[in-house]
């Protein structure tokens, strides 16, 4: 979002919170400062500055007429023009009805609750009935790790690494289960590993709750930030892969975590990215083909002529 | 900086409540805080108030006045104010949750409560989720409200689409609706958009009746492209059978094998997406049938594992 001067906050404050008060008339100071997120200092300063505000010629019965009681109860004169909310801008519109629709598509939603209901009249007052749709899936063990999480249990799993394109089975505790990237994902202490991992839902084969229930540690991302930082962490000990990409396969340097990424003429970049398994490296060296030439180690380019023979070896 | 404030406040109550357009002359003539005198003075700040405005999503028209020439200004009702969706607590209480509970970039789903009232009761326990939000999806959005066909590049095309709905799946967002061209239903992916749709005229179209946007994605993304469809047996190994039917649906299983592996198959629209999937499987796939998709695969590899020639590539 641009930054915007912050006359422009307030006043989007003001002009959100005069109808609340005006359709509300027994409100207080504390009840609107946490219901528009703002201290009642600030609240207070708002509210003294309306009464300065109204239509030509600013004579009394044009100016807005505001009444704190000694109580903080809060009301509002003089402001019909004020009297119903402003519409929603598209920006705003979109980001509610996505995030409703978001957590309305989760697996054990109420699709005829309070939220459902709120979606339908927003679509209805902004004028797009079903206009927006937000899948998130479900994965088949997603309600094992809800389960666990919630409880604290420990969860055993046959879990397909990705990046090594190898099968483990390890017993877990589940600390936070969320959706980022379109897919599902579970940050938990891996007992196996003996340290904090994440582990992508669809890529568990099997999922045992094990009845034995674990100390709940801080879970990743409560200081905040954002979750999908918790998917794209590269291990600064991973080794690391210079490859010159075609301008085709700037798909890679939009999607994937990289170190660096230098464009070069003709539209091509030059990207260090991070490997955070052999399997991970042949997949792409595989789907890129000539689109992509391995600078640095040269065993990254052995290893995707090792890949491609292995899987050559079906087709004789 | 309470000076412009009140001025908003002010402009934005007189623009609203006047029922003919006034020209800037009258606005500044009795407008408290005043404007400048100076008349480019004046004319400057006036757009800057016009222009936060806007940003809040206070659209002002400018309207032709006579035959002067002279043009006046106003905020019309119905650019205004919301229609009323009559939120209950409940449902007031139900968005604070979701806004807590989803993520996206930005705060416009925040801001958006608060013109519907503010928070109401708690917030969720921790977000859970977090969508891709992407640079013109607020553009689309309103051209979907609004009933008008947007026209954009798309891969090289252009394309001009009656927009019904945007939709994320896979972790991406798409608009759906109807391709003029085509004259055919289609999903575009809204980052594949080069640069921003332009937007007709609202009201051009009329959505059919309970459309579901979601509808109009296939069931995964192999399947789009516009390649001659080819109909594809692939073989899946136990290790990543269970994934591929998945993410595929149990409808492409053709063939279950007692090792556990799977025979699936599959509608191929476009060859590049097909390769990048089999190849996602590693050695854990083979291309059964037909012959044709089976020998572009070998042949795509057999370059791959051709030994190092020395040369640089690309």
């Amino acid at each position: 979002m641009s930054p915007r001067p912050l006359a422009g906050d307030r006043l989007r404050r003001v002009l959100a919170l005069v109808p609340w008060v005006l359709e509300h008339p027994d409100t207080t100071l504390s009840e609107l400062a946490r219901r528009f997120e703002v201290s009642e200092r600030d609240l207070e300063r708002d509210l003294e500055l309306l009464p300065l505000c109204g239509l030509p010629p600013y004579t009394a019965d044009r100016l807005i007429d505001v009444w704190v009681g000694d109580d903080g109860a809060v009301s509002i004169r003089l402001a019909e023009y004020f009297d119903r909310p402003l519409r929603l801008t598209p920006g705003e519109g979109v980001a509610l009805l996505a995030a409703g629709r978001a957590l309305l598509a989760v697996p054990g939603s109420d699709e005829h609750g309070a939220l459902a209901r709120a979606l339908d009249k927003l679509e209805t007052a902004v004028g797009a009935r079903g206009g927006v749709s937000v899948e998130v899936g479900g994965a088949t063990h997603l309600a094992t790790f809800q389960a666990a999480a919630e409880a604290h249990e420990c969860v055993e799993v046959r879990y397909y690494s990705f990046a090594r394109d190898v099968e483990t089975t390890r017993v877990i505790e589940p600390e936070r289960v969320f959706h980022a990237f379109g897919s599902w994902y579970v940050a938990a202490w891996c007992r196996l590993a003996a340290g904090e991992r994440l582990f992508r839902i669809d890529r568990v084969r099997a999922a045992r709750a094990t009845g034995e229930h674990f100390e709940p540690r801080a879970r990743p991302g409560d200081g905040g930030g954002e979750l999908g930082d918790l998917v794209y962490r590269p291990d600064p000990s991973d080794p690391r892969v210079t490859l010159r990409l075609a301008p085709e396969a700037a798909w890679v340097v939009e999607n994937l975590p990289q170190d660096s990424a230098r464009p070069l003429a003709g539209g091509g970049y030059e990207v260090v990215l991070a490997v955070s398994g052999p399997a991970f490296l042949e997949r792409l060296l595989l789907q890129l083909g000539p689109l992509a030439t391995v600078v640095e180690p040269p065993e990254a380019a052995e290893s995707a002529r090792a890949a491609a023979r292995r899987i050559l070896a079906r087709y004789r | 900086m309470t000076d412009r404030l009140e001025r908003l406040v002010n402009l934005t109550a007189t623009l609203l409540a006047t029922r003919k357009p006034l020209t800037l002359d009258q606005l500044a003539e009795r407008f408290e805080p005043p404007y400048p005198d100076d008349k480019a003075a004046r004319r400057r700040q006036f757009e800057r108030d016009k222009e936060t405005l806007r940003d809040l999503g206070i659209p002002i028209t400018v309207e032709p006045l006579g035959l002067g020439g002279e043009q006046g200004y106003r905020i019309r009702p119905e650019d205004y104010y919301l229609p009323d969706p009559g939120l209950t607590p409940e449902e007031r209480a139900a968005l604070h949750v979701a806004v807590t509970a989803v993520r996206l970039d930005g705060d416009e789903a925040r801001e958006g409560l608060r013109k519907l009232g503010g928070l109401e009761g708690t917030a969720a326990d921790a977000p859970f989720a977090e969508l891709e939000t992407t640079p013109s999806l607020a553009a689309l959005f309103d051209a979907v409200a609004r009933r008008a066909p947007i026209t954009f590049d798309y891969r090289g095309e252009r394309r001009s689409l009656e927009p019904y709905g945007v939709v994320l799946r896979w972790g991406h967002w798409y608009v759906v609706g109807h391709d003029r061209d085509r004259d055919a239903a289609r999903a575009f992916r809204v980052d594949r958009i080069d640069g921003e749709p332009e937007v007709g005229a609202a009201g051009a179209f009329e959505p059919p009746p309970d459309v579901d946007p979601g509808a109009f994605l296939r069931a995964d993304p192999l399947t789009y492209g516009e390649d001659q469809p080819r109909i594809a047996r692939v073989l899946v190994d136990e290790p990543r059978a269970d994934w591929v039917v998945e993410q595929l649906g149990e409808a492409v299983v053709a063939e279950r094998r007692v090792d556990g592996s799977v025979v699936v198959e599959l509608s191929v629209v476009n060859r590049e997406a097909f390769r990048t999937f089999v190849l996602e499987l590693l050695e854990h796939a083979e291309v059964l049938e037909p012959a044709e998709l089976r020998a572009e695969l070998v042949t795509w590899l057999e370059a791959i594992a051709a030994p190092a020639t020395g040369e640089a590539g690309p």
